[in-house]
């Protein structure tokens, strides 16, 4: 009967699973039938039970005319500046991180350890610190309150990050290949085209993930460095859970949080395997 | 055309100087080998001739031109890599045609091109193959595949056998040989095995820190070494050297099982003309042998030795004994490896022996 003991201790270990599982997806659960539920069922019901009749209202209000301030038009404006923002910062500094780690892994110069030292210190560069001199430089640059300001900001600030994944991917390609390649006549850019390029999805999956996350979630420089109508999304949610027009609508701004974090969820679902896979990829050589 | 000329080239990195100036001149189409043991800057002076590094000082002539300056690509030369350096995500079709499409060849060329070369090394079958699907054996036909459709005007190959199995290497040994007599282009090779430097070379340069030690034939090297160093690389089993005192007539004192004997050989007059005391004995393993009356002649002497050790290699049996304290191989023939042991008839033909000085281990001759 030594089996019956050890299953009791599986179930022991399941159940304490499960309750943490439950524990974990409650307040998405919650977050979910909240903003399925009209604002009377909240008012009146338990905060667990499920909605007697699903209603749509607070996902179409919180996309196309919650009030945001002192303009209603929901959230729908601030996802589109989230994507005018997210999508050529995440590319471009993806890109940039990209080369740099293609440099300083496979053509080192004079000083390229010490210069990667110094970009990764970039990595530990709290927000706050470079809040007032990058407002300098926006103004400056007259990119204040722009979406290309913000796209600078995300870019210059995403490289340290990027250029470190690429360049710790890059360093395991054995340097042999760049020899062969640069005998064989392909030149710098070329050597990345169609040695490096092919060979960098996984990487490239991970970064993309990773900024894409980073970008899209960012609060602070959004709520800095943006202006009227460049707000992103972020900074739009926060003003509409504390703009109140009467009562509360707890179903709008649930609606309008998932709203806000669905697509980091879509990208993780859709790529979330390359993004372990890549993550791993540099400790077993493939 | 694919001369090399070597020019007194050096090459330092920081404060390290990897090579002291190199003088090498390759004549057009031919093999020629650098050896050395590792760190002897062999795989260096490779790449400089590729122009992967730059030269410190000194110059590189191809075919009478001054490519010192030269970026790899403009120097029409290809390079075979130990570990293949094949491009992972191209089948082997592009890998070998690779270098014809960043030359700007055109497709119909390129495909005809990488036909006839893959003709050439049996690997027809594996166009379609990426690298990761091919064996050892195949990947390092494909790298030769992909130096060879450029048709350039030297070849290098960087230990391009060392990760093969015993069994395949020699294989692809007397492939590369067939391969050289076939293109006539010149190749530079660099070995840390000097088997291969044996059987493949046309002249050997045996390296060591930075230096070229000598330049030769195998045969050149092999029987007469110009140091001690030199010789005790190439051979195996390694030459045996033997610490010696000179006797007043030029003789060699041994001392072996008990024996005292006195060797007298060609050099001995030059010694006692130059009254050197000490010398070392460099004497090759297959110079120690069984008594052979065929070979009887003025330079063998009998003697008896006693072998406390042997071991049988099959074509024959290396046996170990001991002169003046030192541990000396004998090269028997089987059966004479069978009957070894203590005082074994044995006969050292003197002919050939060479004799280093103990201090500088510079030849004395």
């Amino acid at each position: 009967m030594g089996n019956s003991n050890m299953s009791i201790g599986r179930y022991a270990i399941y159940a304490c699973l499960m309750i943490f599982a439950v524990l974990y997806l409650m307040p998405l659960y919650v977050m979910i039938t909240t903003s399925l539920k009209d604002i009377e069922e909240i008012r009146q019901g338990n905060l667990l039970s499920l909605p007697a009749a699903p209603t749509l209202y607070a996902w179409a209000k919180a996309w196309g005319s919650a009030c945001t301030g002192s303009e209603c038009e929901g959230l729908a404006p601030f996802f589109f500046n989230s994507i005018r923002i997210v999508v050529p910062a995440v590319l471009i500094s993806t890109l940039i991180g990209a080369l740099n780690g293609y440099v300083l892994a496979k053509w080192r110069f004079r000083g390229s350890e010490f210069l990667f030292a110094a970009l990764l210190f970039g990595c530990f560069i709290p927000f706050q610190v470079i809040l007032l001199p990058m407002a300098r430089l926006l103004a400056t640059f007259g990119l204040a309150n722009t979406v290309t300001g913000l796209v600078l900001v995300h870019v210059i600030y995403g490289v340290a990050f990027t250029t470190l994944f690429f360049r710790n991917f890059y360093v395991s390609v054995p340097t042999e290949l760049v020899k062969a390649a640069q005998l064989d006549g392909a030149n710098f850019f070329q050597i990345f085209r169609h040695i490096f390029l092919p060979i960098s999805l996984p990487i490239f999956t991970v970064t993309i993930i990773w900024q894409f996350t980073q970008i899209w979630n960012d609060f602070l420089f959004g709520v800095v460095y943006s202006g009227q109508g460049t707000q992103p999304i972020t900074v739009a949610l926060n003003n509409l859970v504390n703009t109140s027009v009467g009562g509360k609508e707890y179903n709008v701004d649930m609606a309008a949080a998932l709203i806000a974090a669905l697509p980091t969820l879509v990208v993780y679902v859709l790529a979330g395997k390359y993004f372990v896979r890549g993550l791993t990829a540099g400790a077993v050589k493939g | 055309m694919g001369s090399l000329t070597i020019s007194n080239v050096t090459k330092t990195f920081g404060s390290t100087e990897v090579l002291k100036g190199i003088n090498i001149d390759i004549a057009d189409g031919e093999f020629l080998i650098l050896v050395g043991p590792s760190g002897c800057g062999k795989s260096t002076l490779m790449n400089t001739i590729a122009g992967l590094e730059e030269v410190t000082t000194g110059q590189l002539l191809l075919a009478g031109e001054d490519v010192t300056e030269r970026s790899p690509k403009d120097r029409d030369i290809a390079m075979v890599f130990q570990s293949y350096a094949l491009y992972p995500t191209m089948n082997v079709a592009r890998n070998i045609s690779f270098g014809l499409e960043m030359r700007g060849v055109p497709k119909q060329e390129r495909d005809q091109r990488v036909q006839e070369v893959s003709t050439l090394l049996q690997i027809n079958h594996l166009l379609d193959r990426k690298p990761s699907q091919l064996s050892g054996g195949q990947r390092q036909r494909v790298a030769m595949g992909r130096a060879l459709a450029r048709s350039p005007r030297v070849y290098l190959f960087d230990e391009p056998l060392s990760n093969l199995d015993a069994k395949l290497r020699v294989e692809m040994r007397t492939e590369i040989k067939k391969l050289h007599k076939r293109l006539g282009t010149t190749i530079v090779y660099v070995t840390h095995d000097q088997i291969e430097a044996m059987t493949l070379a046309d002249r050997i340069a045996v390296m060591k820190d930075g230096v070229v030690q000598q330049l030769g034939t195998p045969n050149e090297i092999y029987d007469n070494p110009a140091n001690q160093f030199v010789a005790g690389f190439m051979g195996s089993p390694p030459m045996n050297f033997v610490p010696c005192e000179v006797n007043s007539d030029g003789s060699l004192a041994i001392d072996t099982s008990g024996h005292s004997l006195s060797l007298t050989i060609p050099q001995s007059s030059t010694l006692k003309a130059q009254n050197i005391s000490r010398v070392i004995l460099g004497l090759r393993p297959e110079m120690l042998t069984e008594p052979k009356p065929e070979r009887a002649g003025d330079s063998v002497m009998a003697l008896e030795m006693d072998f406390d050790v042997t071991e049988p290699m099959g074509a024959d049996t290396i046996a170990i004994g001991e002169w003046n304290g030192i541990e000396i191989l004998a090269r028997l023939s089987p059966e004479a490896g069978l009957r070894a042991g203590k005082s074994t008839p044995v006969q050292v033909d003197l002919s050939k022996v060479v004799l280093f000085d103990p201090e500088s281990g510079e030849r004395i001759r």
